[in-house]
């Protein structure tokens, strides 16, 4: 397995960084909103988007004073890749075929 | 853009709308010379039991031993062809099957296209159940995130 993979698959191990990807798929937050969904102190929660930010399963954007966090569903699309290897190849098939077919309505 | 369907780990299953007839998609699924534009390079002939080879392409998280071997299956005019997809690999060969389904939808063709056979105790997907089960985990998210970039 690749080290970048791995890393994934580390990152969301942890049920708390599986739920902090949950509420930034509603749009960005703060750090404020998100530590707020947790019974754990801040820090803590920083330390878990910290984890995710260098895993690059999220985004961070400064606001003046305000730290915001989105999410970067490359990485996850990338893990998808692996566990289903074929699904993009056979993508890419059909839309081969599509262009092979207007190629022949052409000629 | 849509994601991966991760429900099942051993099927893989891919539709798309095609603007033509069901005939002229199922040329384009069994005229070895149409093929080889489009899908892979192989000896493929339209008869029940028929061997035939594709040169595979690398992909990094199968082992790939470069010549797959097939065997038409099965098949039913302009609607339906199964053929058996075997590929040998170093020590993780994959035995699978690969069915095209054609169904007329208004001027054109709905086709779909189903991948089965996949392991489902290959490492990443052992490890994705695993860690990422449950209501909260994998598929919900990825669910979720299909719908977030639709």
């Amino acid at each position: 397995m690749t080290a970048a993979v791995d890393d994934v698959f580390a990152a969301l191990a942890s049920p708390v960084r599986r739920e902090l990807l949950r509420l930034l798929l509603d749009g960005e937050r703060t750090v404020n909103d998100l530590a707020a969904h947790f019974a754990m102190a801040r820090p803590s929660v920083s330390e878990h988007l910290r984890v995710l930010r260098e895993t690059g399963l999220v985004a961070e954007t400064r606001h003046g004073r305000e730290r915001r966090y989105r999410l970067e569903p490359g990485p996850l699309m990338g893990l998808a890749d692996w566990l289903h290897p074929y699904e993009r190849f056979w993508r890419r098939k059909l839309a081969d075929l599509r262009t092979v077919l207007d190629e022949e309505d052409d000629a | 853009m849509s994601l991966p369907d991760v429900g099942d780990p051993r099927t893989v299953r891919v539709d798309t709308f095609l603007p033509y007839p069901p005939a002229r998609v199922w040329r384009a699924l069994t005229d070895p010379e149409l093929l080889a534009r489009w899908f892979l390079p192989c000896d493929f002939r339209l008869e029940v039991g028929h061997r035939f080879t594709l040169a595979t392409e690398p992909r990094p998280n199968v082992r790939f031993a470069g010549v797959s071997h097939c065997e038409v299956l099965e098949f039913e005019v302009e609607r339906m062809l199964r053929f058996g997809w075997h590929d040998p690999g170093e020590d993780n060969g994959l035995d699978s099957t690969v069915t095209w389904r054609l169904e007329p939808e208004g001027t054109g063709t709905r086709l779909f296209l189903e991948h089965d056979g996949f392991d489902p105790d290959n490492p990443y997907q052992a490890m994705s159940r695993r860690i990422m089960g449950g209501p909260n985990g994998w598929n919900g998210v990825l669910a979720r995130l299909a719908g977030a970039l639709a």
